[in-house]
C-alpha cells in the first residue's frame, strides 16, 4: 500500500484478514500508484514528478526518475497516474500530461514516449503476455497500445498505439486486461467490456461490446403489504410509500391518481461508510441496513401522515456484519446473510425487540460469503447462496441443513421460492434458468424440459443478468423476472419458444385478433416497455411497481468531464 | 536521461592518454579502450580500478575500435591495418602490415554484410582522398580514389550498406553533401592487379537555409530519405548560429532545424532514434521522428471523397525508360533492341508468357488504322485488371495522344472516351491528353477526364472551365454529354430560348462589350437565381470543373485571366446553384455528381477573389453582386436565427428531462 507520507507498506494477507509486515523506504512526495515485479524483487511507486524503484527486500529506493524533465513547461507538476513494471524491467509509467512513457530503470533513461492524450491518463493495464495494455484518460478515452514487430516478420519490436476508444463520457479510473477483452470503468459508473476481435475466434455473442450501467444487486426493496419502497443510497436510505389510483383503463393509458406518492423518510447512515446492505419487511414494520462494520435495525410506525423510525436497542452484535438481509413472509423473523456461508436468524419481537435464535451453516464449511438469500412464503425453508456459488436449502422448522442444489458452475444471480409448490427457481449469469423442487430434492420436469430444449437465443445473448424473481399469487404457473432491460413474466404453462420464433413478441400480438393469437403464444412474455430497469416486483394479484433509473438522472450528477473544444462550437 | 549522474566512471592514470574513443562490446558487455596508443585496456561494469583491468601491449598504433552487435569488436591500425580483437588477444605482439603509406586516416565505420564484417576507412594524402574497404574475414582490401572536387575537400564522411552498395555520403567544404556508391565485390584474383579505381561522386543535397549557405560539420543518415547536419549559419554581424538540421533528400528540402546558441564541439552522434551532441557543457540528447516523406501530404488539396477510390497499385517499373522510349521513339531497331530486354524483365514480372509485351503492343499500334487499334485495344483492356495493366493503358494512351499531336487529323474520340471511362486512369498518367482533348475540343471526354482524374493541374482545369464558358449554347445542343449532373435541378421551361439567347449575348459576345456598358441591362437578368444563367449542357461540365481538386492559390493566378464576361456568366450560374441549394432543409442538390454546397461557396469566394477589381468596375455585374450579397446577408440572418432557436428548444428539452425524471405514474401495461 502506498500511502500519502511517502511510505510504501507491505501487508501479509493471512485466512480472515491483512497484517501489516514492514514499512519500506519513506521518501518525500506521494506515492499514486504501486506495481510489482513480477518475479516479487522489486516495487515501482508513482508519485508527483517522478517514480522510485525499489528493492523488496532491503526496502531501500534503489532509483529515483524523474519523468517531467523532456516537458518545457516543467512548471506543472506531473502526476504519474499509473505505472506498471514488466518483466523485462521496462517501467511504464502513465502521467497528467497525458503521456505513456517507456524507461529503463536501471539506467534511468527514457525508451520510448507516447503522447495518447491532451488530457491525462489515470489507468493503465497490461496482459499477462506484456504485449499489449490498455490506458484510460480523463477525457473517457481508452487507448489501446501494443508492442508490435517494427518490420513485418522483423525481431525489433515497438509499443504502437493501435486502437482508441470512447466508450465513456468522464474520467477512465481503472482498467484491466484479461486475455481477450479490453476492460475500463468511469467515473460515469459503466463498465465497458471490450473483446479484442484478434482473439476473437468468430463473430459471434462473445465478440460483442458489453456496456454494465448497474451493479447486479438488489438496490431497491418492497414491503408488499404495506406498499413502501425502500431506496438505498450509498450513504442514506430513503422510504417512499407508493401512490394509488381508482380508474381502471386500457394498455398504455395513464391513470389520474387519487394519492400521491409520498416520501416518508430519509434515513442517513452514520459515518463516511457505505451501506452494503438493507432490507424493509413485507409488513413494512421493521427496516434493517448494513455497512461494513455495523448493521442497524429499526421499527417503522406509520400514525395516518407522520412516520417515526425507532432504532431497536441491543441488536446482537455481528461480525462480520450483514452481506445481504431478508425479512421472512411474515415479518417474525430476519435472516442475515454472513462470512463463511453461514446464515444468521434472528427473531424479531414485539413492539421492537430482536433475538438471535440460531446460525445455520452448510455440513460441508464454506469460505466464501452468503450473497443471496432466499426464504419461502410458508416460513419452512430458506435458500442461500454463497460465493462458491453452491446453493445451500436449510428447514427453518429443525434449523437443519434440507440439500444442496446439484452443481452448476456458474454465478446465481437472483433465486426465489414459489409460495404454493416450494419449487426453488434460479436464474444463473449465464441466462440459465432452473426450477429445483425443494421437497423432492431434484429439478423439476419443467426445469428438464427446459435444459433438454434449450432457451432461445436471443434470451440467452441478453447482456444483463436477471436481478430479481416474484410470483404471481393469482396464477401458479407465471414467473415474474426482470434484468436491466425487460421484465419478463414466464408461463409455464405455455410452449417454450425456438429459435424461429419471434422471442418479443409482445408487439406482434397485440396487433393480431384474439383468435389468431392462440398459434402465436409462447413461454416469455417479454415487456421492454421501462428502461433502465432497477428493480420490479408484484404488490398483488394486478399490481406491479417498477423502477427506472434514468442515466441521464445521475450523469446530470456528476462533475464535469473534461471539456474538449470541438470545432465550431 | 533523469538524474543526471554517471552510472560508470573510469580513469587512467596521470600521464596517460586515452588514444581513442572507448566502445562497448554488446556481447559480452565489456568496454575496450586504448591509452598511449598502443595499449589495449578491456573491463567490465563491476571493475572499479582501470589499472587492473586487463591488459594488452600492442605492436603498432591503433587508431580506432569498432564494435558490432554479432560481429565481435574490429581493431583499425594507423597504417590500415584491421584485425579483430580475438584474433589480435591471441598474440598481442603480432607484427601488423601497414598498408599506407603517409597517408592519413580521417574517418572509418565498420558494418555487418550478412555474417561477415566490413570496415571502411577514407585517408588523406597531399589533398587525395582515398577509400579502403576491408573485410577482414576473407582477407580482402579494395582501395578507391576520391573524385576530386577542386577547391572543396571532404569535411566529414558516413556510410551504410544496403543491397551489397556501399553508400558513402560526404560533406565538403563547400557545402554540399555528396554521394558515392561502392559495390561489394566479391573477390577475384585479378582485381588484385587492377589499379586503384577512381569513384565518381553525385551531389546529393546543398546545404542553403534561405539563400544563406549551412556551413556543416558533421552529417548523418537518418533513413533512405533522410539526413542530419550539424553546422552553422552565418549570421551578418554576429557570431555564427549553430544549429542541428534534418534535411529530406528526396525533395532537397529543410525539413526542420533547432538552433544551438551555446555551441557545439561539432560533433553529431546517432543512435536509436536520438541524437546526441555536446551543446555548450553538457550532453545533449535529442529524440526525434523521420516519417516517411511524400509529397502529396506535403502539398495540395486531396481530392473530393466521393471519387476517392483507388484500389489498386501501379507498379512503376513496367514504366521504365525503355518503355518510355518505345512510345516516343519510332525508330524500330531501337525499340526492338530495347524491346527484347524488356520482355525478358516483363516476362518475368507478370509471370505471362504468350501475351504481347507493351513495346510489342505499341509497335503494332504505331500506325495501325483505326480498326485494328479498336481491336486491340478491346482485346487488351478485356483482360483482367492486374496493376500493370493499368499502367500499360496509360503508355498507350500516352502513344495515341503523341499520334494525335503528329497527326492532326488522328483523333480516335470514342476508344479514348472508353479507356478514360472503363480505367482509373489519372493526369501523371497520360499528362497530354487533356490538352489534344482540349485542342480538339472533345467536349465529353474533358468532362469525363475532370470527374475521374484526381490529379489534373489548375492550369488545365482553368483552361477548361474557359473553354466551357466560351463554347456556344448553339453549339453545345448538338454535343452528347452527360447530364447527369445538371437534370435534376435546372429547369427546363425557365430555358426557353427568349431568356437565353440574351444571356447568352450577354456572355460572351465581344462587341457587345463597349456597348453594355452604360446601356440598359436586359431584365431577365434581374431575376437572377430563378432562372438558370446557362443552358443544361453547360451546367453539366461546369458541375465537372467544380468538382474537380484543386488548390487555390495555383488557381487563382489562373482565374484572373478569365475575361470579364465569362466570369459574370460563371459568377452567376454559381449564384444561381447557391439558391437553389439553399432552396432545401438539407442544402444539397438532387441528382448524381451534382455540386455539394460547399465546392459552391469555394469557387464562387475564388472567383470573387480573382476578379473582384473587374466586377466592381462593369455595370452589369452592379445588380449581380448586389442581389448576391442580399441573398448572402439573409442567409446568414436566417441561419442565425434558426440557431437561436434551436438553443431554445434545447433548453425545453432539458427542463422537459428534468420533470421527466421524477415523474411518478400508475400505467395499464397489457401482457399477453
Amino acid at each position: 500500500i502506498g500511502c500519502e507520507d511517502g511510505s510504501v507498506k507491505i501487508f501479509q494477507v493471512v485466512p480472515g484478514g491483512i497484517q501489516f509486515e514492514r514499512n519500506l523506504d519513506r521518501r518525500k512526495g506521494r506515492v499514486l500508484c504501486l506495481s510489482w515485479h513480477p518475479s516479487d524483487t522489486h516495487i515501482v511507486a508513482g508519485s508527483i514528478d517522478f517514480f522510485r524503484v525499489i528493492d523488496v527486500t532491503s526496502g531501500q529506493t534503489v532509483q529515483r526518475v524523474m519523468v517531467n524533465h523532456h516537458v518545457e513547461k516543467a512548471k506543472r507538476e506531473c502526476v504519474v497516474w499509473a505505472i506498471a513494471l514488466l518483466s523485462s524491467g521496462t517501467v511504464v509509467s502513465a502521467d497528467s500530461f497525458g503521456r505513456v512513457q517507456f524507461w529503463d530503470w536501471e539506467q534511468g533513461t527514457l525508451a520510448e514516449s507516447h503522447t495518447v492524450s491532451t488530457s491525462a491518463v489515470l489507468s493503465l493495464a497490461v496482459s499477462q503476455k506484456e504485449d499489449s495494455m490498455i490506458v484510460g484518460t480523463s477525457t473517457g478515452a481508452t487507448y489501446h497500445l501494443q508492442l508490435l514487430p517494427v518490420r513485418l516478420g522483423g525481431l525489433e519490436k515497438r509499443w504502437v498505439r493501435t486502437k482508441p476508444f470512447q466508450f465513456h463520457s468522464h474520467d477512465v479510473r481503472a482498467v484491466a486486461h484479461s486475455p481477450t477483452a479490453l476492460i475500463s470503468g468511469g467515473l460515469d459508473a459503466q463498465l465497458v467490456i471490450r473483446p479484442l476481435m484478434e482473439k476473437v475466434q468468430k463473430k459471434s455473442y462473445d465478440a460483442a461490446l458489453r456496456k454494465f450501467t448497474f451493479p447486479h444487486r438488489r438496490l431497491v426493496s418492497c414491503a408488499r403489504k404495506a406498499r413502501l419502497l425502500l431506496f438505498q443510497f450509498s450513504q442514506y436510505l430513503e422510504l417512499w410509500r407508493l401512490g394509488s389510483t381508482e380508474e381502471t383503463g386500457k394498455d398504455g393509458e395513464v391513470l389520474p391518481l387519487c394519492r400521491m406518492p409520498e416520501h416518508l423518510v430519509q434515513l442517513k447512515s452514520k459515518g463516511p461508510e457505505h451501506i452494503y446492505c438493507s432490507s424493509i419487511s413485507p409488513c413494512g414494520t421493521w427496516l434493517g441496513y448494513s455497512t461494513a462494520s455495523r448493521f442497524q435495525l429499526y421499527r417503522v410506525r406509520c400514525d395516518g401522515d407522520s412516520v417515526s423510525l425507532r432504532k431497536v436497542p441491543k441488536v446482537p452484535k455481528l461480525l462480520p456484519p450483514a452481506y445481504q438481509l431478508q425479512f421472512s413472509a411474515n415479518s417474525e423473523s430476519l435472516f442475515v446473510a454472513s462470512a463463511r456461508g453461514s446464515v444468521h436468524v434472528f427473531q424479531l419481537l414485539e413492539p421492537g425487540g430482536c433475538k438471535h435464535l440460531h446460525t445455520l451453516r452448510p455440513p460441508s464449511g464454506c469460505s466464501e460469503a452468503v450473497y443471496l438469500l432466499a426464504p419461502s412464503a410458508d416460513g419452512h425453508w430458506l435458500a442461500a447462496v454463497s460465493g462458491d456459488w453452491a446453493i445451500h436449502i436449510y428447514n427453518l422448522k429443525s434449523f437443519k441443513h434440507h440439500c444442496v442444489v446439484p452443481n452448476y458452475d456458474c454465478a446465481v444471480s437472483a433465486l426465489a421460492i414459489h409460495p404454493s409448490t416450494n419449487n426453488l427457481v434460479i436464474a444463473y449469469s449465464d441466462q440459465q434458468l432452473f426450477e429445483f423442487s425443494i421437497p423432492e430434492r431434484q429439478y423439476t420436469s419443467w426445469s428438464r424440459a427446459v435444459q433438454s430444449r434449450g432457451l432461445h437465443r436471443a434470451w440467452l445473448e441478453r447482456d444483463s443478468p436477471i436481478t430479481h424473481i416474484t410470483f404471481n399469487p393469482k396464477n401458479p404457473s407465471h414467473i415474474l423476472l426482470h434484468d436491466t432491460y425487460l421484465l419478463c413474466v414466464l408461463d409455464k404453462s405455455l410452449p417454450l419458444p425456438d429459435d424461429s420464433a419471434l422471442l418479443m413478441n409482445q408487439s406482434t400480438l397485440k396487433q393480431l385478433p384474439e383468435t389468431a393469437r392462440k398459434r402465436q403464444l409462447h413461454a416469455f412474455k417479454i415487456c421492454k416497455k421501462f428502461q433502465p430497469l432497477l428493480f420490479m416486483d408484484l404488490l398483488d394479484k394486478n399490481c406491479l411497481v417498477v423502477v427506472e433509473r434514468p442515466i441521464m438522472d445521475f450523469k446530470t450528477q456528476l462533475p464535469l468531464p473534461v471539456q474538449q473544444k470541438k470545432f465550431g462550437t | 536521461i533523469s538524474d543526471q549522474k554517471p552510472l560508470g566512471c573510469w580513469s587512467v592514470k596521470h600521464g596517460q592518454i586515452l588514444t581513442c574513443p572507448v566502445v562497448c562490446n554488446f556481447e559480452t558487455h565489456e568496454y575496450i579502450g586504448v591509452h598511449d596508443d598502443k595499449v589495449l585496456r578491456i573491463w567490465k561494469n563491476e571493475d572499479l580500478n582501470l589499472d587492473k583491468a586487463f591488459k594488452a601491449t600492442l605492436s603498432a598504433e591503433v587508431y580506432r575500435i569498432h564494435s558490432l552487435p554479432q560481429g565481435g569488436a574490429l581493431v583499425l591500425f594507423r597504417g590500415g591495418g584491421v584485425r579483430t580483437l580475438d584474433v589480435l588477444l591471441e598474440a598481442p605482439q603480432q607484427e601488423i602490415e601497414s598498408l599506407l603509406s603517409a597517408e592519413a586516416i580521417r574517418w572509418s565505420g565498420a558494418f555487418m554484410e550478412g555474417q561477415e564484417p566490413v570496415l571502411i576507412f577514407t585517408t588523406e594524402k597531399n589533398k587525395d582522398f582515398f577509400v579502403y574497404v576491408q573485410k577482414p574475414k576473407l582477407n580482402s582490401l579494395h582501395k578507391y580514389k576520391l573524385e576530386q572536387q577542386k577547391p572543396a575537400r571532404p569535411l566529414c564522411f558516413t556510410a551504410h550498406i544496403t543491397n551489397q552498395t556501399v553508400t558513402l555520403l560526404c560533406l565538403y567544404s563547400n557545402n554540399s553533401v555528396y554521394q558515392v556508391l561502392i559495390p561489394l565485390q566479391q573477390d577475384t584474383e585479378e582485381e588484385e592487379e587492377k589499379e586503384e579505381e577512381i569513384l565518381s561522386k553525385s551531389l546529393l543535397l546543398k546545404l542553403s537555409v534561405s539563400g544563406a549557405a549551412l556551413k556543416g560539420t558533421s552529417l548523418v543518415v537518418l533513413d533512405k530519405d533522410h539526413v542530419a547536419v550539424l553546422g552553422s549559419l552565418p549570421d551578418p554581424g554576429k557570431k555564427p548560429k549553430e544549429c542541428l538540421t534534418i534535411w529530406n533528400t528526396k525533395f532537397q528540402t529543410l525539413q526542420t532545424s533547432k538552433e544551438l546558441p551555446l555551441g557545439t564541439s561539432g560533433q553529431l552522434w546517432c543512435y536509436e532514434e536520438k541524437f546526441f551532441l555536446i551543446h555548450g557543457k553538457v550532453l545533449t540528447v535529442i529524440m526525434y521522428k523521420c516519417e516517411t516523406s511524400s509529397l502529396a501530404a506535403a502539398v495540395g488539396k486531396l481530392k473530393d471523397s466521393q471519387t476517392l477510390d483507388v484500389s489498386s497499385f501501379v507498379n512503376w517499373n513496367t514504366l521504365e525508360d525503355e518503355e518510355l522510349l518505345v512510345s516516343f521513339q519510332s525508330q524500330e531497331s531501337v525499340a526492338l533492341k530495347a524491346e527484347s530486354r524488356m520482355n525478358l524483365r516483363s516476362n518475368r514480372s507478370t509471370g505471362q508468357s504468350g501475351t504481347l509485351s507493351v513495346g510489342q503492343l505499341l509497335l503494332r499500334l504505331k500506325d495501325a488504322s483505326n480498326y485494328v487499334l479498336e481491336t486491340e485495344l478491346k482485346k487488351l483492356m478485356a483482360k483482367a485488371p492486374t496493376p500493370d495493366l493499368q499502367a500499360t493503358i496509360g503508355c498507350v494512351v500516352t502513344a495515341l495522344t503523341d499520334r494525335c499531336k503528329r497527326n492532326p487529323k488522328f483523333y480516335p474520340q470514342n476508344l479514348l472516351q472508353e479507356i478514360v471511362e472503363t480505367r482509373d486512369l489519372s493526369y501523371s498518367l497520360c499528362p497530354d491528353l487533356m490538352a489534344v482533348a482540349l485542342e480538339q475540343k472533345d467536349l465529353q471526354l474533358l468532362q469525363i477526364c475532370l470527374e475521374r482524374f484526381p490529379d489534373i493541374p489548375e492550369e488545365i482545369t482553368y483552361a477548361c472551365l474557359k473553354a466551357f464558358l466560351s463554347i456556344s449554347e448553339d453549339h453545345l445542343k448538338s454535343v452528347d454529354v452527360n447530364l447527369d449532373s445538371a437534370i435534376c435541378y435546372v429547369d427546363i421551361e425557365c430555358n426557353d430560348m427568349e431568356v437565353k439567347t440574351e444571356i447568352l449575348e450577354n456572355g460572351f459576345s465581344e462587341e457587345m462589350d463597349q456597348d453594355m456598358c452604360d446601356t440598359k441591362i436586359p431584365k431577365e437578368n434581374q431575376r437572377d437565381g430563378e432562372s438558370c444563367p446557362v443552358g443544361l449542357q453547360k451546367a453539366a461540365l461546369l458541375n465537372a470543373v467544380l468538382h474537380s481538386a484543386y488548390t487555390e492559390t495555383f488557381l487563382l493566378p489562373h482565374l484572373k485571366n478569365l475575361p470579364a464576361q465569362q466570369a459574370i456568366l460563371f459568377l452567376r450560374y454559381l449564384y444561381y446553384l447557391y439558391v437553389k441549394c439553399s432552396e432545401k432543409v438539407n442544402t444539397t442538390l438532387p441528382g448524381i455528381r451534382s455540386p455539394t454546397i460547399n465546392q459552391i461557396m469555394d469557387w464562387m469566394c475564388l472567383l470573387l477573389d480573382a476578379q473582384f477589381t473587374v466586377m466592381v468596375m462593369l455595370p452589369e455585374a452592379k445588380d449581380l453582386l448586389s442581389n448576391l450579397h442580399k441573398f448572402v446577408r439573409a442567409q446568414v440572418r436566417f441561419y442565425s436565427e434558426l440557431n437561436k432557436i434551436e438553443g431554445s428548444l434545447r433548453e425545453l428539452q432539458r427542463l422537459n428531462h428534468l420533470r421527466e425524471s421524477q415523474t411518478y405514474s400508475i400505467e395499464v401495461l397489457e401482457i399477453i
